[in-house]
């Protein structure tokens, strides 16, 4: 099982962050990962439960040595599609233009960071890097993505004794031969962290940055009543997984034609088109019901700015 | 088996040894298993017959592998995306042709009354897998069900006798000699609803058509199309404008702008959102059957993320004492 998956999350982002070590889970057995293992800044992570009361921890992006199974990418991808399809329908869809405006401005419910869609700062183009074109201003789809997953990552600062964590905790799990890490859930926010023995930890099934937070602050809150002298450094939001229905059907066919340097369509391996935008830099699956997930963003405002890029095009394949 | 070994001329031959030499010696590819070089030749060939556009499917050729062609077809797209190359994709009436090869009934192979010759049925499978994907019944599904659905329906349909209408999927597979993909199944029974829907509109048909009787009106369903399809999409127009007149008659005030969007929020709150699927004469199934959504739990609002922990809560994770002893306990007595 490749532990290092989660890990490089935390070498990403403190690569050139002199105040960490970066501990020795890097053993000896096995060399550096083969290429088919996901890498780690493009490929989102989706590890939590997503509301469901008992659902297992779904580690199946991780890939496995044993088999060998390279299809880390697409199962991550067919985890979205169970979360996606299943999202309520209601996402504040404006459905006549005279509204358009208001919802466009209305502040999206989950949280007051900042209004519905973010404004682009303008890129000069360079002819050589492919851009997604930019949508004016004027022409916002009155559609906002709802948050459905945050991964966050935080350091606890401190080599913890994971045996000692899983017997001591009710809400924990460890089973070191599976995966090097302890899970541990709470009921609210509702979500699970991945601890592991260098004292970095990840959490994930928020819904929102705020809850991300206030859930790794709770475990870490549970690390410290064991005894451990865990601190709270440097928290920061890894991925965002947002979903949305513009209520139409999309020709994926037709749109992996016209837009082909930024799509992939398979149908053989996945029902939904693979669209990688340029700016901002998401990942969107895009399926013939004109559900929409929306993922790879540190930040909401990537996501909104994705969505308002990629309507106008998905309205150019709409059908009937 | 279909073999496109004998098939794939020079061009793409040397094409795909230029591109698997460039793979495998990219530092992405170098040092991985054997078998997955293996499956990389595969990917390769793949990358070049798409670029000279001869239809092949990846289930052809990782079964030409032995491989899965799930994991075949991930290697591709990653190696397609370290290569940066553009490869457009197969179109599932190119491949029709190829995949029908694989049937084995002509008259060589099957008595008369089954026998049926390979070009008419392509020529009629084509004609059905178009409709279809008109239809949305082939976007974002798997190729290879939806050509069996469409050469099984035309076989029947070239001729509807008591014989073949009665030869379930699964006999004719056996019948064919090819392996029977359960998803076809449902693919047969979407094409039949849709098949009926046009075949409705048919003039000179009294009778009301089903699923169970289409097979014999495919013929003219499909030498009518383009006529049936305007009229059935027609008819859909006309029938939802006379609901609507309906509806409008029964609202007794007319609300202005701003009550309209309250009053808009409060109605969905009462009942779900009509499924646009249904409100449209052909819809993406996967719309039409939407699965019950699961109604999200109200999710904490207003959360800062600095609000105070309770001790209480905290406290409710951990375990007493005697808990850790009787865990540690049941740990060493299950071991």
């Amino acid at each position: 099982m490749d532990e290092w998956a989660l890990e490089r999350y935390f070498d990403d982002s403190i690569a050139n962050d002199s105040s960490f070590i970066l501990e020795e889970e890097l053993d000896s057995h096995s060399p550096a990962p083969s290429g088919t293992g996901p890498a780690p800044s493009h490929l989102p992570v989706k590890a939590g439960p997503s509301g469901q009361v008992g659902e297992e921890l779904d580690l199946s992006f991780l890939p496995d040595e044993v088999t060998d199974d390279a299809t880390g990418h697409m199962t991550t991808c067919v985890l979205w599609v169970s979360a996606a399809v299943d999202v309520s329908q209601d996402s504040g869809l404006g459905l006549d233009s005279s509204t358009q405006d208001s919802a466009a401005a209305a502040d999206p419910q989950q949280g007051a960071s900042g209004t519905g869609t973010g404004t682009s700062t303008f890129c000069p183009m360079t002819p050589m890097t492919p851009m997604t074109p930019m949508t004016p201003v004027t022409e916002r789809s009155g559609i906002i993505p709802q948050l459905q997953n945050i991964v966050s990552t935080v350091n606890l600062g401190c080599p913890l004794d994971l045996k000692f964590i899983a017997l001591q905790a009710r809400n924990a799990e460890y089973n070191p031969k599976r995966f090097a890490a302890v899970i541990m859930r709470i009921r609210d926010p509702r979500t699970t962290a991945l601890i592991f023995s260098s004292g970095k930890m990840v959490c994930t099934g928020a819904k929102s940055e705020e809850q991300s937070r206030l859930a790794a602050r709770k475990y870490a809150r549970v690390v410290q009543k064991l005894g451990f002298p865990a601190r709270f450094l440097d928290f920061k939001i890894q991925n965002m997984v947002a979903s949305c229905d513009v209520c139409f059907p999309i020709r994926l066919e037709g749109l992996v034609l016209t837009h082909q340097q930024f799509s992939s369509y398979e149908p053989e391996l996945f029902p939904g088109l693979i669209y990688r935008m340029v700016k901002p830099r998401i990942v969107l699956l895009i399926f013939v019901s004109g559900k929409v997930v929306l993922t790879g963003a540190k930040e909401r405002e990537e996501i909104y700015e994705a969505f308002e890029n990629i309507y106008p095009i998905l309205r150019g394949f709409r059908k009937q | 088996m279909y073999e496109p070994d004998n098939r794939v001329n020079s061009e793409i031959e040397k094409l795909t040894q230029i591109y698997y030499r460039e793979a495998y010696q990219h530092e992405s590819f170098i040092r991985v298993s054997l078998r997955k070089k293996e499956h990389l030749v595969g990917c390769c060939l793949l990358l070049s017959c798409r670029l000279l556009n001869w239809p092949i499917s990846m289930a052809t050729i990782s079964s030409l592998l032995d491989a899965d062609p799930m994991v075949m077809g991930m290697l591709y797209i990653e190696m397609v995306k370290i290569l940066n190359i553009e490869a457009p994709i197969v179109n599932i009436t190119d491949v029709m042709e190829a995949h029908s090869h694989d049937y084995q009934i002509s008259s060589l192979h099957a008595p008369e009354e089954l026998s049926e010759s390979h070009k008419d049925l392509t020529k009629r499978a084509v004609e059905l897998v178009e409709l279809s994907a008109d239809t949305w019944i082939v976007t974002g599904r798997r190729p290879i069900p939806i050509m069996m659905a469409a050469i099984y329906l035309s076989w029947q349909s070239l001729k509807p006798n008591k014989h073949r209408l009665k030869l379930s999927l699964e006999k004719f597979c056996q019948l064919a000699k090819v392996n029977k993909h359960k998803p076809a199944i449902k693919r047969i029974t979407e094409m039949k609803e849709m098949l009926c829907k046009l075949g409705q509109e048919i003039p000179w048909v009294r009778e009301a058509v089903t699923p169970d009787n289409v097979v014999k009106h495919v013929e003219d369903i499909l030498k009518h199309r383009h006529a049936l399809l305007r009229r059935a999409l027609r008819a859909q127009e006309d029938a939802l404008l006379a609901e609507r007149q309906a509806s409008c008659e029964d609202l007794p005030i007319k609300e202005d702008a701003d009550n309209h969007q309250l009053h808009g929020e409060t109605l969905k709150s009462q009942d779900p959102e009509p499924n646009w699927g249904k409100r449209v004469l052909f819809a993406p199934p996967c719309v039409v059957q939407a699965k019950k959504s699961r109604v999200e739990q109200p999710e904490l609002t207003d959360v800062t993320g600095d609000e105070e922990i309770s001790d209480s809560e905290i406290d409710a994770y951990i375990r007493t004492p005697q808990e850790v002893r009787e865990f540690a306990l049941s740990q060493k007595m299950l071991e």
